[in-house]
């Protein structure tokens, strides 16, 4: 007769045992802005369709206080997002060789970020000439 | 290396299946000089305090994986972890997370090897080779694309910082899905297509949400969070690609 | 009592062992094999070794060379025509390993590279990084996985062997998991438990290495041969013992005294020169470096500090990106243990007890005296290291004759069958009464780690680098005085499920005997030679009376009984044992009388 009885300990509240967990869940709730932010374009395509004036109603509820903050809420979330995601994205590429010497995850994690910064002023610059 | 004797405290979490409905904490107090590892700790407790602590270790040089454990909460190697570093407030040292506690610090290790069995953990070979025709010629480059995954040493260290692991036993998990990879990498292998089935399933790669603390805890950075990720892309591919092509979504 | 029937039991999982039970899978995939071992096979001592295993390969190179450095490296204690068959066996040995997926250091053109080695005339060293042991390990464990007919017993303890109608048909062995008794019935079993460092305090060793193959097959009649020669490697961490390999020297590193001075010279290891030379100076055999740091310190010529008393390895000049390539766990154990950055500051080492070079007396197909026991690997003395071990013969030992005993095992194996089962049942019953009452004691009052830091301490002193007959008699009075204590052992632990604390009660019995035996049959050979230095009157290699192996029988509760065997010679017969300069001469005259085989 064996006197074996392993323990299995609970998983609850696993999330908040390690700094480390925090910082993966909070790069998961940013995505969740991500998707509201996409909802809040999405409406604004909705009034598009709905004529001139629906637009520029829409465009109007934009400048309110609530949606300033929001903005900034989302602005703020949006960069933490872009870094938590270049920050992990070595590990989703193969090795690779780059004349002889292996590529270091932080040459990729800090290209992808020059070039989000890039594609942000590119498209800032590009709005300000049309407006 | 200070020989002056200092006294730490080290509270171990304790769990004796015959006598122990479930864990306890006990505390001891032991002498320790600036080069002691938690270890080395451990085994002064066993020596000369409670010679009924267990605990698995064997090299001490943080090469044959057995003496994983969490030390205040974090994977650590106890052979290479120092007392030192704890000093003065004292540590507690854990079995590791998600895996089930036999007795005190040593846990369940038969998921782990049943897993590692079930990945053909060896070269299927691509062009069969005899003795006479000499070794497999392999580049150090094509030897640098599987080396890091080859250096696990087995210590599950990875398996208790994966969430999804704890949450989802039947996930293969970190270090053995980077010992599939380790295989697949491979010049000389060619079994990338049996061991895909294991990788492609639910349990295998797809268990993985890019957590990512198994490559932060590892201490011989085999970076198995690389060598999962690596592969989605690969397995979302023929996820697709399956239904399109003739007779490939029988598969 | 659960009772497992195989046709071959193996004792011990790492290198020696999961090669023999390879072998035993492809000599016949009927036969049934029982892998025994008291750690996941993955954490088997195979995995510390670090710097390679040789195998002629280069063409610069021949067999008589690897022969020639083998036996002139071990003073001429080798049976030569075992030297013959493992320089011969070694090449194709590292080829299957590579097949098998070995992740061999290679040269640019793919082919697998080589290093210089210790007391090596030529590069044959193959490795990997510096953590060859590890991949060779992992390399024989994850291929065994391949062969159904291999049945792990993981964490399964040996605490006897069976032995019945005068030859072993089986082993008993303990669950740690559950302190349940298994009987493992097999026509045939290979010892591969390895070492027996752990007799030493200060050693490079896992917990594991404790001696125990070699105690089960002593108390059976079989004689360990040649226990008295302990390797001292020379480089080690200083109070932990853990090991720099040997390739720190192979790579170009040099040992340095307190001056800066490249002692070796001193010592008949020179001239210095400043490219690293075959068999000179730092690239000399481990006997000799660890005797040269002995006598450095009798002058005041070491460093004394922080780590003790201790001499550097200097790696400086080789570079960070060399060093992480090369040398890559070498640079994180003196991270992270000492806090020294090895390619800014030299590294302090001492000698530490390192190999057992004797071991479970076997012949050339590592069969022992008693018919059905085969033996490989360091608890085995299959006779190729003699007096000294060269280092990197020890991998390529594992598995030239890893599968020797797989193949000799199988082949008896199916000559026999078990017989009288009745009586081995009751034979593992009185085994188990025995293991039982190490832990179900009442009355003990001896503590494990006083009796087994006191052997450790006694070894130390009596069977160090350097020897003398009063101190060899002292350690002989403490162990066996330790003996008597033995039986009073106390232990707190009387629990079933992973009760740690019994094993290493029985694992100290276990080197306790051993210990008896390497000091008895120490302060028996009046001589010097390989790793056996005494300073008491016998400084000299005495090849009249002592070029014969010792052999220790075992005698109960008293001293081993100390006989003495031949050495086979075949081809190359004793002669002077040089390095440096003066080795380059001694080879000359030899070859001039004829004396050598090239």
């Amino acid at each position: 007769m064996s006197a074996r009885r392993p323990y299995v300990r609970s998983m609850d509240g696993w999330w908040k045992r390690d700094a480390y967990f925090i910082s993966y869940m909070a790069r998961e709730v940013t995505a969740v802005f991500v998707a509201l932010y996409a909802i809040v374009l999405l409406f604004g395509v909705v009034r598009l369709s709905q004529g001139e004036a629906a637009f520029n109603g829409w465009l109007q509820y934009l400048t309110t206080p609530w949606m300033k903050v929001f903005h900034l809420i989302v602005l703020a979330v949006f960069c933490y997002h872009t870094w938590s995601w270049f920050n992990i994205m070595p590990k989703t590429m193969p090795i690779i060789f780059f004349g002889g010497k292996r590529l270091q995850p932080g040459t990729i994690t800090g290209t992808g970020l020059v070039a989000s910064v890039v594609a942000c002023l590119a498209v800032l610059l590009i709005v300000r000439g049309m407006s | 290396m200070a020989d002056t004797e200092k006294i730490i405290e080290i509270q171990v979490l304790r769990y004796r299946p015959e006598q122990d409905k479930e864990p306890v904490l006990q505390s001891f107090k032991v002498p320790f000089t600036d080069d002691m590892s938690v270890l080395q700790g451990l085994q002064y407790i066993k020596d000369f305090l409670d010679g009924t602590l267990s605990f698995r270790w064997s090299c001490r040089m943080a090469i044959c994986g057995s003496c994983g454990m969490m030390v205040d909460g974090k994977p650590k190697l106890s052979c290479k972890t120092f007392l030192r570093e704890y000093y003065p407030q004292g540590l507690r040292v854990d079995a590791l997370a998600h895996l089930p506690i036999e007795r005190d610090l040593m846990v369940s290790v038969e998921d782990f090897v049943t897993k590692l069995e079930s990945i053909k953990p060896y070269i299927i070979p691509k062009e069969p080779r005899t003795l006479e025709q000499g070794e497999y010629l392999q580049t150090p480059q094509q030897r640098d694309m599987y080396e890091q995954f080859s250096s696990c040493i087995n210590c599950m260290l990875c398996y208790a910082a994966c969430p999804q692991y704890g949450l989802n036993p039947s996930f293969t998990g970190p270090g053995i899905l980077a010992l599939m990879h380790r295989y697949n990498a491979d010049s000389r292998d060619g079994g990338q297509a049996e061991r895909n089935e294991l990788g492609y399933a639910d349990e295998g790669y797809w268990g993985c949400t890019a957590v990512g603390y198994c490559s932060e805890v590892c201490p011989k950075g085999v970076d198995p969070a690389n060598a999962i990720n690596q592969n989605k892309m690969a397995s979302a591919i023929n996820y697709f690609t399956r239904f399109i092509t003739p007779g490939g979504a029988e598969k | 009592m659960e009772v497992f029937k195989a046709d071959v039991a193996i004792v011990g999982a790492g290198g020696g062992g999961l090669r023999a039970a390879i072998a035993v899978a492809e000599a016949d995939p009927t036969l049934k094999i029982a892998l025994i071992s008291k750690v996941l096979p993955m954490r088997s001592h195979t995995v510390a070794a670090e710097g390679g295993a040789a195998a002629v390969t280069r063409p610069d190179d021949s067999l008589d060379h690897h022969f020639n450095d083998t036996v002139g490296g071990g003073d001429w204690l080798c049976e030569q025509d075992v030297v013959e068959y493992f320089v011969e066996h070694a090449h194709e040995e590292m080829v299957q390993m590579e097949h098998w997926g070995c992740p061999w250091s290679r040269k640019e053109d793919g082919h697998a590279n080589v290093r210089p080695f210790g007391g090596m005339k030529i590069e044959r060293t193959w490795f990997a990084a510096d953590k060859t042991g590890f991949h060779m390990l992992h390399t024989l464990f994850q291929t065994s996985i391949k062969y159904p007919s291999i049945k792990r017993f993981d964490e399964y303890f040996c605490s006897d062997l069976m032995v019945e109608d005068g030859r072993c048909q089986g082993v008993l062995a303990i669950e740690i998991a559950t302190g349940e008794f298994t009987l493992i019935q097999a026509k045939a079993v290979i010892l591969a438990t390895g070492g027996a460092g752990r007799v030493f305090r200060e050693n490079t060793n896992g917990g594991i290495v404790t001696g125990d193959g070699m105690a089960l097959a002593y108390r059976h009649g079989v004689p360990l041969r040649d226990m008295e020669f302990m390797q001292y490697h020379p480089t080690c961490m200083p109070r932990t013992g853990l090991l720099f390999t040997e390739a720190c020297r192979g790579e170009g590193g040099l040992l340095l005294n307190k001056d800066g001075y490249r002692y070796l010279q001193d010592y008949g290891l020179g001239p210095a020169e400043d490219k690293p030379r075959n068999k000179f100076m730092e690239l000399g055999p481990r006997d000799r470096l660890s005797q040269a740091f002995w006598h450095e310190q009798q002058k005041g010529r070491t460093i004394q500090g922080p780590f003790g008393s201790v001499v550097n390895l200097d790696l400086r000049h080789l570079g960070e990106a060399y060093l992480r390539e090369r040398l890559p766990q070498i640079y994180e154990l003196a991270e992270e243990f000492m806090g020294i950055d090895p390619a800014h500051t030299p590294v302090p080492v001492v000698p530490g007890v390192h190999y057992t070079m004797g071991g479970i007396l076997a012949d050339g197909k590592t069969a022992s005296s008693l018919p059905g026991l085969y033996s490989v690997g360091e608890c085995s003395s299959v006779g190729i290291h003699g007096a000294n071990r060269l280092g990197s013969n020890s991998l390529t030992e594992l598995i030239v004759f890893g599968k020797v005993a797989g193949v000799e095992a199988a082949k008896f194996a199916k000559s026999v069958s078990i017989s009288n089962p009745g009586a081995i049942q009751k034979q593992a019953e009185a085994a188990q009464a025995r293991a039982l009452g190490v832990v179900n004691k009442s009355n003990g009052t001896e503590r494990m780690a006083v009796l087994r830091n006191e052997m450790a301490q006694s070894m130390e002193d009596g069977c160090g680098i350097y020897r003398l007959g009063t101190t060899m008699q002292a350690t002989c009075d403490k162990i066996d005085e330790l003996r008597q204590r033995y039986k009073n052992l106390k232990l707190e632990d009387k629990s079933k499920v992973y009760n740690t604390e019994w094993l290493l009660g029985i694992e100290l019995g276990y080197l306790l005997e051993v210990a008896q035996v390497i000091v008895y049959s120490a302060i028996n050979r009046k001589e010097s030679r390989g790793s056996h230095q005494r300073l008491d009157g016998f400084e000299e290699r005495d090849d009249v009376k002592y070029l014969k192996h010792s052999l220790a029988y075992y005698t109960g509760d008293g001293a081993p009984r100390i006989e003495y065997g031949d050495v086979k010679i075949t081809k190359s017969k004793p002669g002077t044992r040089a390095y440096g300069a003066a080795g380059v001469k001694a080879d000359a005259d030899r070859h001039a009388e004829g004396a050598d085989n090239g």
